[in-house]
């Protein structure tokens, strides 16, 4: 079934003034949203994956710009967006964020209500009367017990979990087209994580909206993805569907990641680890950004920059170990059979057993 | 055991009782209102194993760790260490003696290091208060090989904590713990602030330092997937109590408690198609009446207690004999 | 050797040699720990913030001429207030600045220039003092104060009692039970400001007290005294700064006022506020006797307070990292 492409960023690059030297968060990617899909962006801190998505939506910091690249939505290249202005018809309204921590995403002096229903009345143009009702509505729908009485409460009386789902609602008032969650549940209990992304699936199957989900937890992927990526170091470094990158993984970082999995350690022995630290982005790459990490480096690797590889239709990925010149490399022992191993872990229900 | 001992006399302790936290009570008092974080807690821990505190946020899983290495004060209950009782008010030698025996790792990179002051003031603290160390040169060796022991080079020390990355500054904390050569580390969230792959290395480096100097190590986390990898015995925290404590292995397979069942049931499979068939179970605490069956800790097998009133406890005996 | 069919997207390589490019490369693991940046220092941060700031080098300049001439100055011009050797030249008297008299002369026909040199000296040798006086006290105590809950509760209600006394009013009544002069006025102004930068830094210390890295200090068996030399103070450098910052510019009023009022300064010490109220009467006349000793005054009080503010911004050590 063909879907259709929702948003096109294509060849992007993102360049941050700090002090007196340039750092380059993104360096060259292109990537595309397909409709009512859920795609998951994966990677580790300076991997670009906020910086990316802030992109579609202007919110980059002050000092940072696009310095190359479009992305098409909706007929139009949103790079070409100059003004706050401009970016007032997309931001809130057709493309929608959610961030991490629901403490500094709402207003401690306003109450849950009144942050509602002002989005509503700003952008759909409601009365105040009718606002409210649209917000208690929304508060219900996202899981606030009593919300008529809780509509008038301030954001401390509510958990982290709550706030996460007010958060939602406001995001969701007037119905984006895509809704970008940026680690949404890293700052929450496990058991509210769970409850939280079960939550926005519903409302996406409900509300038809495509969501994009940043996140480092694998886990989290697994659940909610229908696509990947995984950036490293200011580039997309794989792409595939979920099956994809989860049973046949083909970069050495998605095998490290996968592999540093403690469900995937042994007891008695050391867990797969990858050692050092990301490249420093302030000076330009030469080569495979991950090379000197990179235990399936080659030489070529500190050379040139692998191009992508296309493996099916829907995975690619950027490394010279798909090159046919390049010698066969098989993946970590931990991650070669990882449904198996995996599903001997859990019980009924999937349920963690160990 | 005798309260007090008698001068001369050797403290008497077997290795299960290690560490010992009876009848632990913590308050928090703000201004005039007391709030109870840990409500009456038992436990042991062995000599050489690795027990996790696991919980989620306000557990007080953390307030446990604090107040066992005494940086909290106990409301009622008490702490034996090696057979010393080591809370409430103590002299000044036990006072050192636990600063000797007992070190802490904390949980965010960016706050527990001084970053007013160098990598070698940093790692050297511990040793300075207590001179352990011949002279200067012996000082310095000293630094040395607890930075590389944790996988760092000799050039850090006169870098400033910064300058590194957040597993690096967390091996830091690890070296500035282990210079004292403790018997006991309570190492608190230690990884929870840490990019995930950055994990595996300081998990690594706590299992081989365990391996190395027969360390004994309290793991306090609320990430069930990573205590399986690193722990022996679990106690299951909810609300300052310890409702379910068992050997790794059991509490996975048989797990009693529906707070520990809904852990485990929350936990996300780096595996797709188990994920998306997953079907959540919620904990509800409305299925506890304690109004008139109060519940207590106790064993429902050799190694496996539960917090249950009698009732549960008699359907959970039930379970087990299914 | 066969055509080799790439199933690149984009540009292949190529060339033959490319066969020796494939193969694998040994990982280094110490490699990548190794930090690149240059060594760290703090005061060359500082520094090096501070003179990113023109106005501030602008001010330093201003304030530098200002206090070295008042300093120097006075020592070769042989003024003496009590002595008036042009009393009855009336020729001398009321001379607007000229090339002899760069500032003109005033009533007695005595060198403005001189008089307000000495005048401004004075100025500053009781503003620095009485700064100095306030500020090691007050962050002695303060740092004390802060770390310790036993001495807060005993010292809030000491400040509670003493802040509720206006300043101004206190210190005019002191002045007048006292009796004019340097060393009077100097005891006077600090007797309680002290109190204030005490609080101040309470404050601060109470916000980095409960950090994780001094709770790894207590842990580590570090001293309270050690503590606030190595966790805090360093952080308090750009704190202490701001109150230096705040107090000079304060203290040059307040001598200014009181002897405006007539109670700071005797007859026989120069003074730049009995300047000012002297020549207040000449706003119309000979308005540069009144004009010159205000923008002195003002131009000090300026000056010294944005070097102040700008060396407080530089030395917050959170202005350094990236």
């Amino acid at each position: 079934m063909e879907k259709n492409v929702i948003l096109s960023a294509r060849d992007i690059e993102v360049k941050f003034k700090v002090r007196s030297r340039v750092l380059t968060a993104i360096r060259d990617v292109s990537l595309d949203l397909y409709e009512n899909e859920v795609l998951a962006i994966v990677g580790e801190s300076g991997s670009g994956k906020s910086v990316f998505t802030k992109t579609f939506t202007g919110m980059l910091e002050e000092n940072g710009s696009v310095s190359n690249g479009e992305i098409w939505f909706e007929g139009e290249d949103l790079l070409k967006i100059k003004n706050d202005a401009g970016w007032e018809r997309i931001r809130g309204k057709k493309i929608a964020t959610i961030f991490q921590d629901p403490m500094t995403s709402l207003n401690p002096v306003r109450t849950i209500g009144y942050q509602i229903s002002e989005v509503i009345m700003k952008h759909q143009g409601k009365s105040k009367e009718e606002a409210k009702k649209i917000a208690i509505d929304l508060m219900e729908r996202v899981g606030i017990v009593d919300a008529a009485k809780r509509f008038d409460e301030y954001p401390f009386m509510y958990s982290g979990g709550m706030r996460q789902r007010i958060v939602i609602a406001i995001a969701l008032a007037c119905r984006p087209k895509i809704l970008i969650c940026d680690e949404p549940t890293t700052a929450l209990d496990v058991t509210i994580q769970a409850q939280i992304i079960e939550l926005i699936k519903e409302l996406s199957k409900e509300y038809g909206f495509t969501t994009v989900y940043i996140t480092h937890d694998l886990g989290v992927v697994a659940n909610v993805a229908d696509k990947v990526a995984v950036m490293y170091a200011g580039q997309i470094v794989e792409y595939g569907t979920v099956e994809e990158i989860f049973y046949e993984p083909k970069h050495p970082y998605t095998w490290a990641l996968l592999s540093s999995l403690p469900q995937l350690g042994i007891k008695g022995e050391d867990l797969y680890a990858i050692t050092g630290t990301p490249p420093s982005l302030y000076d330009k790459v030469k080569g495979d950004a991950f090379a000197p990490r990179n235990p399936y480096a080659m030489k070529i690797d500190f050379e040139q920059e692998p191009p992508f590889f296309q493996i099916t239709a829907t995975h690619r990925a950027k490394t010279w170990l798909l090159d046919p010149r390049a010698p066969k490399a098989e993946p970590p022992k931990a991650i070669r059979n990882l449904h198996e191993r995996l599903s001997s872990m859990v019980g009924e229900g999937g349920t963690y057993r160990g | 055991m005798a309260d007090e001992l008698k001068k001369g006399q050797e403290p008497f302790y077997t290795d299960d009782q290690f560490l010992q936290v009876k009848n632990m009570v913590v308050t928090y008092t703000n201004g005039k209102k007391k709030f109870e974080a840990i409500h009456n807690i038992s436990f042991d821990v062995h000599k050489g194993e690795t027990f996790a505190l696991v919980g989620e946020s306000g557990s007080g899983k953390t307030t446990i760790g604090r107040a066992i290495i005494r940086i909290l004060p106990l409301a009622s209950g008490e702490v034996w260490f090696k057979g010393r009782k080591i809370s409430g008010k103590i002299g000044k030698e036990l006072d050192k003696f636990v600063i000797r025996n007992m070190q802490m790792v904390f949980q965010d990179p960016a706050a527990s290091l001084n970053e007013r002051a160098t990598i070698d003031y940093i790692v050297s603290e511990g040793l300075y208060n207590f001179h352990l160390y011949k002279d200067e040169q012996d000082r310095h060796d000293k630094v040395v090989k607890a930075l590389t022991d944790v996988g760092l080079l000799e050039e850090h020390i006169t870098r400033y904590p910064h300058e590194f990355s957040g597993g690096q500054r967390q091996r830091i904390g690890v070296a500035r713990a282990m210079i004292m050569e403790p018997e006991l580390l309570i190492a608190d969230e230690p990884i929870s602030a840490l990019d995930v792959s950055i994990r595996a290395q300081v998990l690594n480096l706590l299992k081989g330092l365990q391996r190395d100097h027969g360390l004994t190590i309290i793991f306090i986390a609320h990430d069930l997937s990573v205590v399986r990898y690193v722990s022996d015995r679990i106690a299951v925290i909810h609300y300052g109590q310890i409702v379910e404590l068992a050997d790794t292995n059991e509490l996975f397979k048989n797990p009693l408690h529906p707070y520990t069942k809904s852990l485990l049931s929350a936990v996300p499979m780096p595996d797709p198609a188990i994920e998306k068939h997953k079907k959540l179970i919620v904990y509800n605490e409305a299925v506890h009446d304690y109004s008139v069956d109060k519940p207590s800790f106790r064993q429902i097998k050799p190694g496996h207690m539960i917090w249950a009133n009698d009732k549960e406890f008699a359907e959970y005996m039930k379970q087990e004999i299914d | 050797m066969s055509e080799t069919v790439s199933t690149a997207v984009e540009n292949p390589v190529e060339t033959p040699e490319d066969e020796n490019l494939f193969v694998f490369v040994p990982l280094e693991a110490q490699a990548s720990e190794h930090i690149a940046a240059p060594n760290y220092s703090y005061w060359r941060s500082v520094f090096r913030r501070f003179f990113s700031n023109k106005v501030a080098i602008a001010m330093l300049i201003i304030s530098g001429f200002i206090i070295v001439m008042s300093i120097v100055q006075p020592m070769f011009s042989g003024y003496d207030p009590s002595s008036t050797p042009h009393i009855n030249e009336f020729e001398t008297h009321f001379n607007w600045p000229n090339a002899t008299y760069w500032f003109g002369t005033d009533k007695v026909g005595n060198s403005l220039w001189d008089v307000v040199w000495a005048g401004t000296r004075n100025s500053l040798l009781i503003a620095f003092v009485a700064t100095a006086i306030t500020t090691v006290l007050g962050v002695v105590v303060g740092a004390f104060w802060g770390y310790s809950k036993k001495a807060d509760v005993v010292l809030l209600e000491v400040y509670n009692v003493i802040y509720n006394i206006p300043y101004t009013l206190f210190v005019m009544v002191m002045m007048y039970i006292l009796g004019r002069g340097i060393g009077t006025l100097i005891f006077t102004l600090s007797c309680t400001s002290w109190l204030g930068t005490a609080y101040f830094i309470r404050v601060q210390v109470m916000i980095i007290r409960d950090r994780e890295y001094n709770l790894a200090s207590r842990c580590l068996g570090t001293s309270t005294w050690n503590i606030i030399k190595h966790n805090v103070l360093p952080f308090l450098v750009s704190v202490i700064v701001t109150t230096v910052s705040r107090d000079l510019p304060s203290f040059i009023s307040y001598e200014v006022f009181l002897s405006y009022l007539g109670i700071g300064l005797t007859q026989k010490t120069a003074s730049l506020g009995r300047m000012i109220q002297d020549y207040a009467q000449y706003m119309q006349s000979s308005w540069y006797l009144f004009w010159i000793p205000v923008t002195i005054s003002a131009l000090i009080s300026v000056s010294l307070y944005i070097v102040g503010q700008t060396m407080a911004d530089a030395s917050d050590p959170k202005t350094h990292m990236i």
